[in-house]
């Protein structure tokens, strides 16, 4: 520009006609024709292949469907926008296939869940317990009721103790920075790989065939917390890793003692992460079986006390009836399963709720 | 050509021209603050060397230099939070009031209540609310004052943010633009009443109307604390600082104070060769 240019203000009003548009967006008919080619002349053969002939319908989708379409794909980019484009999509294809295919498989596990589950689904069903009841007694009468109230109870106690003490460990990590930083990080880690059943084994073996305890739900609830407690830490450290480091250095430059500068700044900032945390230790547990087969058992009866006597919670509801020779007994499972899912689908709305409120009250 | 003249000064007069800039200065204004022969280290590596400067009570000092020659760090050794760095060491003295902040018996806690400071970065609580971050230092050093709505709209309006947050007091300080929050972190550094104000680079974000306005603010201050700023900012030392301290580090060499007295001297008749080809804008 050699001059100045000022604004011409007697252009507002055309410029006023201006609509917003999408330029990028706007296609020719031969880049609509080829893609559309490239979509629908691999969908029309494996359609005429799983009507016409028997290969096996997800051999026809993966070993057919898939390349096929990946060849339409790559010619068509080829045509349209030459060589380099064939890679692309090639990533494309393999995304979207690979999307679908987890998606197929995560609906048809809710779907099955769903539709068996909604045969067992009534309030007696829900709200009724397993008293009375035999595997072999028509759907209509008992329930998860007593179930649902021992999963409540036995998570409950092992949130109580597995949230604060994994968030304590992540504060030590992250916060704290002690000596023994390494060793605990190695330690948790290590822990999250125990198997289930193992958490159950060491609550019999330690406090119940010693005597301490009976098989309950207070001692369920300390099996689970020893499966929770890792989940926690571990999701509890990286996000307060997240928070930054000016955070910390502007509180203390306040004035602030280090505990203050974790309790009230540091932690506050990580809300959201740390209560992501505790769901992820619920979800964790939630459907562990075995270390209440060894550490609950199973009741009929709907129980409150935590330590006094055996509780059966959903996974054990479901793996007493799923093996029952009984029609009704393998619906109920299904139904209870429906349950867990229900319960497991509050939770996650409503610390979703809690967790996205701001600062301002 | 001023330069020619210059490159004949010997050291000795320059060390003795600085000793009487300090006695006349001694003469006149109480000293705040002053280190003596700071030198410090992250881990093996020395990064700074022997800096001895002294803070007039109610000055504005500039500390100035290229990057990387230790200012920021020379900076957080004023209010211990250098120790905060894993591997940090350091040698020399601090003297506020008279008397060595790192001295045994002294808590830090104490000393960053007395010499708040605004960072680089504005750095508000992202859980609390405009109000909230303002009145956090007196929750977090569990210090009392009463009548928390004074001190929200004295130190809000000595941090040149009243009038554009009076009327959402309680909404998240996270949804104020990068010059609002700078200005709130520096009305929340003055709600704990400081009596020494670091501030190491707080417009280097910030556009050209919030940085008139924290400087306007700085110079507001100062008629009632003292204040220590870092800055890259040539135009804003001779804006804002009373004195000004030039910060220099080469070929690996921990840094060092090449020059400091009044900013009109180091700016209008600096005594070294490269203080004036710093401050012309020839290197750094």
């Amino acid at each position: 520009m050699s001059t100045t240019q000022v604004f011409d203000e007697s252009r507002v009003a055309s410029l006023a006609e201006q609509r917003p548009q999408a330029p990028w967006g706007t296609r020719t008919a031969s880049f609509r024709t080829i893609v559309i080619l490239a979509v629908f002349i691999p969908a029309a053969i494996v359609t005429g292949l799983w009507w016409y002939t028997d290969i096996a319908k997800p051999v026809l989708m993966v070993a057919g469907y898939l390349p096929l379409q990946l060849a339409a794909a790559i010619v068509a980019a080829v045509a349209l926008r030459g060589k380099k484009s064939a890679f692309d999509a090639v990533i494309i294809v393999l995304a979207i296939g690979a999307t679908v295919f987890s998606l197929v498989v995560l609906v048809s596990v809710l779907w099955s869940i769903v539709t068996k589950g909604l045969e067992a689904m009534s309030t007696a069903f829900l709200f009724q317990n397993n008293e009375y009841i035999s595997p072999s007694t028509p759907l209509g009468y008992g329930g998860v009721g007593h179930a649902v109230v021992g999963t409540v109870v036995i998570v409950g106690i092992s949130a109580l103790i597995a949230v604060p003490l994994g968030v304590m460990t992540a504060i030590y990590i992250t916060e704290v920075r002690g000596r023994a930083v390494p060793y605990v990080r190695f330690f948790v880690q290590a822990m999250s790989g125990v198997p289930s059943v193992v958490a159950g084994l060491f609550i019999l073996t330690v406090l119940i065939l010693s005597g301490a305890l009976n098989q309950s739900a207070f001692a369920a609830g300390l099996a689970y917390a020893i499966l929770m407690l890792p989940t926690v830490a571990r999701t509890a450290e990286e996000v307060l890793r997240l928070v930054p480091e000016e955070l910390r250095t502007g509180a203390l430059a306040l004035g602030s003692t280090r505990a203050k500068t974790v309790l009230r700044v540091v932690v506050p900032a990580a809300k959201t992460g740390i209560i992501t945390a505790a769901i992820l230790g619920v979800a964790r547990v939630v459907g562990e079986t075995a270390p209440l087969l060894l550490t609950a058992l199973k009741n009929d009866k709907t129980v409150l006390n935590p330590f006094a006597e055996p509780i059966s919670a959903l996974p054990t509801y479901i793996f007493d009836n799923v093996a029952q020779p009984y029609p009704d007994a393998v619906i109920r499972a299904w139904g209870a399963a429906l349950t867990l899912m229900i319960i497991v689908a509050i939770l996650f709305t409503l610390t979703r709720l809690f967790s996205s409120r701001g600062p301002s009250k | 050509m001023a330069t020619a003249e210059y490159d004949d000064v010997r050291i000795d007069d320059v060390q003795e021209l600085e000793r009487e800039i300090a006695s006349q200065r001694d003469a006149n204004v109480p000293i705040e603050m002053e280190t003596r022969d700071i030198s410090v280290w992250f881990a093996k590596r020395k990064v700074l060397e022997g800096v001895s400067i002294a803070f007039p009570k109610q000055s504005v000092t500039a500390l100035i230099g290229p990057s990387g020659c230790g200012k920021s760090t020379f900076i957080r050794t004023l209010n211990r939070l250098h120790e905060l760095i894993p591997g940090a060491a350091l040698a020399g003295e601090v003297l506020y009031e008279g008397s060595d902040i790192y001295a045994p018996e002294v808590d830090p806690v104490h000393i960053r209540l007395k010499i708040g400071m605004v960072f680089q970065k504005p750095n508000p609580f992202p859980s609390m609310t405009i109000r909230g971050n303002v009145l956090s230092g007196l929750k977090l050093s569990g210090m009392k004052r009463s009548n928390h709505d004074d001190i929200v709209e004295q130190t809000l309006t000595s941090a040149g943010l009243w009038n554009e947050v009076k009327d959402r007091l309680n909404a998240a300080a996270g949804d104020l633009s990068g010059g609002q929050q700078q200005r709130l972190v520096i009305a929340r550094a003055l709600a704990v009443n400081p009596h020494v104000l670091l501030m190491d680079e707080p417009c280097s974000a910030l556009d050209p109307g919030s940085t008139l306005k924290i400087e306007e603010t700085i110079r507001e201050l100062s008629k009632e604390i003292t204040i220590i700023i870092v800055t890259h900012n040539m135009q804003q030392a001779v804006r804002v600082a009373d004195n000004t301290a030039f910060f220099l580090a080469t070929d690996g060499n921990p840094g060092h104070v090449v020059e400091q007295g009044p900013t009109t001297e180091i700016f209008g008749n600096p005594r070294d060769q490269r203080t004036l080809d710093y401050v012309n804008g020839r290197f750094g």
